[in-house]
């Protein structure tokens, strides 16, 4: 599966995860995508942010400006509770799935 | 560092993003980029290599179609989220240049909208402008809310308001305790000669607390003071400002000159303030001495300052039972069953000032707003009608991610504009009526030049125009943000909402038609009053009759010989003047200010101890009054030049009192007296006359009593003369008659008893006008939505109508349902009306005249009127559901 495949159906996924615990703004984002995928997954500009729209469109993350003392403001994302109901959701289904994939092609998932 | 804000705005144009919107994205990508670029950097990476791989990152074709996919661009409503501040004046912006677009698209829609909300708020704005000067400005006096006036009051006697005499007043002002001070005045005329022509100044006799009270200090020079009241010493004026100014050209030495006031000597004491009015339209006020004694005339006007915290009822109680201790203390004067029964009113001095008019502004007040309501209700049909045919457009922007709030929001912002233009409409449209309506006003409405369009109306007007503009537009935007994606999408244009839709419609129908006819049913009873009015016979004729007051003055005028010599030389002259076909003097014209009346008594009548004594209107006339004044002699002879002094005393009663008195017997021939006194002898009945309304068409007249001049003269007359063509051109005749027999007696109230008559409906014809145009108004108006209404109906079931028409439906049978529907609306909307009317048109009894507030001609009437507007309404759309063509229809599927 290819970087780009992985965008195209799980990018959301991602992106609630990492924002389950604390508040983040972008390039802390695509920094942390990369570093814990091993590098192999990216996220350009080009398609982060517009991601990041739309969820936050779709109420599941919040988007606010915030400034911090000597520095300058940023955009910090947070989950919010329907985001945070659709993290569950999608971590039960993406298992289920991970798992029927596992049991065909006899990779054990961990 | 490279310029990322620069290449990313570049990349973005494309797009064609909301400016705002497009800021954020642009630096929220550009920190990106610079902490990449950095990265890049300390990674090892020259300059240009990291500037290339930051670049690509933001591919222009990616860019734009990921972005496009999320972010609509700035025509379209966008969702930034919570943008803080900065996001939501974006997104207001963003709503009133979107609103302002599509009102302009629609500029046949918007016009209706702004002129019907136009109108509404404007006539709403210029009656508030009237009761706000008129009855809630305060009096420009200190404390002005303290400030009471009172007087005695034996409705028993068919007297409601009895003036005090000295003695009482004096007795009032030492041993009142609600009152903190009181003044006494008396209205009169002066006549003010030396620098110029003789001239007639309204103003007040007063006692010395006067301004004190008021609380007004006088702009130069002082007031009064207690010695100035004592008979015998120097009598003193003040004058008003504009009299100061006219007569004497502000020149400040005037004070401490003396004057000639009717020929007496007084000092000028000092000058009011521009602006002090009182008693209304005062320019002279001077000192009356007054012996304290006196238990007659019973002629003073109180004005008095209520201690704080003393309500009007308490001080009118205190008022009356100092009455029953001068009662008990002058045994002599007032009979024992008076005692203890005298009855008082205390009225703050506003509400009396305004008494008359307070009911008929703020009947108007209620009828604009209920006006505006149905505007209200036409424009919020114009605009679900076009929420109806926006279903689509709405269910797009959902479907692109507008939630419905912002749609909702979106809505609202767009009426909010609307009721903004109608509301600046609205206010230049006050601009002018605001004259109009002073214009329209009857002569004596009190407070007028007060009315005015300032801070508070227009605060007033801008907080109406948001109400209105959340009013019309909640129905909608409620409405347009229930848009069911899948319904309307699916149903083709008209959407399954058109029903609630539908249901909102007839609502607003049902609402306008029932406020319609409420104003109709009130316009309507009170222009019948008015009708029944204008036919009472008066009692004398109005067409080509003038009237004008001549005063002499009493110093050189000391003796009954001298007034009868005068006014016999005028009389003489009158009768020769050309164009006169009769001419007649008369103590008080009919419908002049003031109203003369006396104690009589009927021979064979006399009243026992405790019983009222009967009081009538009683005037002093000339020979030939009768003949100018068109008052019918029903029985007996006129006066002539012989009933005189000499000649036994004789009187001419009128037709209701002989009736009353003589039921059955020839009046002619008894006696009365024109005084409870014994020893003033009997007079005989020589005459009796028709019944004139002196006060007045709706005032219930007295008995009238008249005198021959000659047998008891008055300083005070008016000339009434009947010309031959145009009544005025006698006025400047008389003016030089008068003027050569005296120069300095002056000629006044001079009018055409047309004109006084006119006065005389005045408040009531203004009333009437208003309500009626006011009643036009909501007419036209519910007309317009029912025909609206109708018209988006036949719309919507073009469909229905054409299947219908297609499997044989005939076209009455479609005509017929369609008008059904707007004759079920408007029944139930007359239905609640006539309840509401029968309900509430009690509230306008005293403002009616001979008709009950529940005629049944009228409310027939109404009901019809608007039986017919809803047949004319729904006729048209009717008429255009059977030309729907099947195939037309059907084929916009």
């Amino acid at each position: 599966m290819t970087g780009r495949a992985w965008q195209k159906g799980s990018a959301e996924l991602l992106i609630l995860s990492l924002l389950e615990h604390e508040p983040r703004h972008g390039y802390d984002l695509s920094k942390l995508i990369e570093a814990r995928s091993g590098g192999v997954l990216r996220f350009h500009v080009a398609s982060l942010y517009p991601l990041l729209y739309r969820l936050e469109r779709r109420r599941w993350i919040g988007g606010r400006w915030v400034e911090k003392a000597g520095q300058r403001r940023r955009r910090y994302y947070r989950l919010t509770a329907d985001g945070r109901r659709v993290l569950e959701t999608k971590r039960r289904d993406w298992r289920t799935f991970a798992q029927a994939i596992g049991g065909i092609v006899g990779v054990e998932y961990a | 560092m490279p310029d990322w804000r620069g290449e990313l705005r570049r990349r973005l144009a494309a797009l064609r993003l909301d400016a705002a919107r497009e800021d954020e994205i642009v630096e929220e990508m550009a920190q990106h980029l610079e902490a990449r670029y950095a990265e890049l950097l300390a990674r090892g990476s020259d300059a240009e290599e990291a500037r290339a791989a930051a670049l690509a990152e933001v591919d222009a074709d990616a860019l734009a179609r990921e972005l496009g996919a999320v972010v609509p661009p700035a025509e379209q409503p966008i969702e930034p989220g919570s943008g803080g501040m900065l996001g939501l004046t974006a997104r207001l912006a963003q709503d009133v240049r979107f609103g302002a677009r599509t009102l302009r698209k629609h500029p046949g829609f918007t016009l209706l909208a702004v002129l019907t909300l136009a109108l509404g708020i404007g006539a709403i704005t210029a009656i508030a402008s009237a009761v706000r000067g008129v009855l809630l400005r305060p009096l420009p006096f200190a404390d002005p809310d303290r400030l009471a006036t009172f007087w005695l009051t034996a409705p028993e006697k068919g007297l409601p308001v009895v003036a005090l005499p000295n003695a009482v007043f004096d007795f009032d002002r030492t041993h009142s305790r609600a009152f903190e001070a009181m003044a006494a005045y008396t209205t009169g005329n002066v006549i003010l000669t030396g620098t110029d022509d003789p001239e007639r100044v309204a103003g007040a006799g007063v006692t010395h607390e006067f301004f004190t009270v008021l609380g007004v200090p006088p702009l130069l020079g002082q007031g009064f003071l207690a010695a100035n009241e004592t008979p015998g010493a120097p009598r003193m004026a003040m004058l008003s400002y504009a009299l100061w100014q006219r007569r004497y050209g502000g020149d400040s030495s005037v004070i401490g000159r003396t004057i000639a006031l009717s020929e007496s000597p007084v000092t000028v004491a000092g000058v009011m303030p521009p602006g002090f009015d009182f008693p209304s339209h005062s320019e002279a006020w001077w000192t009356i001495q007054i012996d304290l004694t006196r238990f007659n005339p019973w002629y003073l006007s109180t004005v008095g300052r209520l201690r704080t915290g003393v309500t009007t009822e308490e001080a009118g109680r205190e008022v009356a039972s100092l009455m029953d201790d001068i009662k008990a203390r002058h045994p002599e004067r007032f009979s024992g069953a008076d005692a203890g029964h005298s009855r008082a009113v205390a009225k703050l001095l506003r509400e009396d000032l305004v008494g008359d008019v307070r009911t008929p502004l703020l009947l108007v007040l209620s009828a604009v707003g209920l006006v505006l309501l149905i505007a209200c209700a036409n424009v919020a049909t114009l605009l679900l009608s076009r929420a109806t045919s926006r279903a689509r457009e709405m269910a797009l922007r959902c479907s692109l991610g507008a939630s419905t709030r912002r749609i909702g929001a979106q809505l609202l912002t767009e009426s909010l504009l609307l009721a903004g233009l109608g509301g600046t409409a609205g206010l230049l449209l006050a601009t002018w009526m605001v004259p109009v309506l002073r214009g329209l006003a009857p002569a004596g409405f009190p407070r007028l030049e007060l009315v005015r369009l300032d801070t508070p109306v227009l605060l007033f007007a801008t907080g109406l125009t948001l109400v209105t503009g959340i009013l019309v537009g909640s129905a909608p935007a409620l409405r347009g943000s229930r848009v069911n994606l899948t319904d309307v999408l699916s149903d083709g244009a008209r959407g399954s909402a058109s029903v609630t839709n539908r249901r909102w419609n007839d609502g607003f129908v049902v609402f306008q038609f029932s406020v319609s006819l409420l104003l109709l049913v009130g316009a309507g009873l009170l222009l019948r009053s008015f009708q029944r009015l204008r036919a009472v016979d008066p009692g004398f004729r109005v067409e080509r009759v003038v009237r004008a007051r001549i005063s002499l003055p009493g110093r050189r005028y000391d003796t009954t010989g001298k007034m009868i010599a005068f006014y016999g030389q005028l009389l003489e002259q009158l009768n020769a003047m050309p164009g006169v076909a009769a001419a007649g003097l008369t103590q008080q014209a009919p419908l002049a200010r003031g109203n003369p009346q006396n104690e009589f008594v009927v021979e064979g009548r006399e009243p026992s101890a405790g019983e009222p004594v009967p009081v009538a209107d009683i005037r002093n006339v000339t020979p030939g009054y009768f003949a100018a004044i068109g008052t019918p002699l029903l029985l007996g002879r006129a006066f002539e030049a012989s009933d005189d002094s000499a000649a036994p005393p004789v009187a001419i009663v009128d037709a209701a009192m002989a009736r009353h008195y003589w039921p059955s017997l020839d009046p002619i021939g008894k006696r009365v007296r024109d005084s409870q006194d014994p020893s003033v002898p009997w007079r005989t009945v020589v005459g009796v006359a028709a019944t004139v309304k002196h006060a007045g068409l709706d005032a219930r007249p007295s008995p009238q009593i008249y005198l021959p001049y000659a047998q008891r003269p008055q300083w005070s007359m008016y000339a009434v003369l009947r010309a031959r063509a145009d009544p005025t051109s006698l006025i400047p005749p008389l003016r030089r008659i008068v003027s050569a027999l005296d120069p300095n007696v002056p000629v006044y109230d001079a009018t055409t008893m047309e004109n006084a008559l006119g006065q005389s409906l005045g408040t009531r014809r203004f009333t009437d006008i208003l309500l009626a145009g006011l009643a036009a108004t909501a007419l036209l108006l519910a007309a317009i939505g029912i025909y609206g209404v109708m018209s988006l109906n036949v719309t919507a079931r073009g469909r229905e109508f054409g299947i219908r028409l297609a499997l044989g439906a005939s076209p009455g049978t479609v005509r017929w349902q369609v008008m059904r529907r707007g004759l079920v609306l408007a029944g139930i909307g007359t239905l609640l009306g006539v309840a509401g009317a029968a309900a509430l048109t009690r509230f306008l009894r005293n403002l009616l005249f001979e008709v009950g507030p529940l005629d049944p001609l009228t409310f027939g009437a109404v009901v019809a009127v608007l039986a017919a507007v809803t047949l004319a309404a729904s006729w048209v759309p009717a008429r255009r559901a059977t030309r729907t063509d099947p195939i037309v229809t059907l084929r916009q599927e």
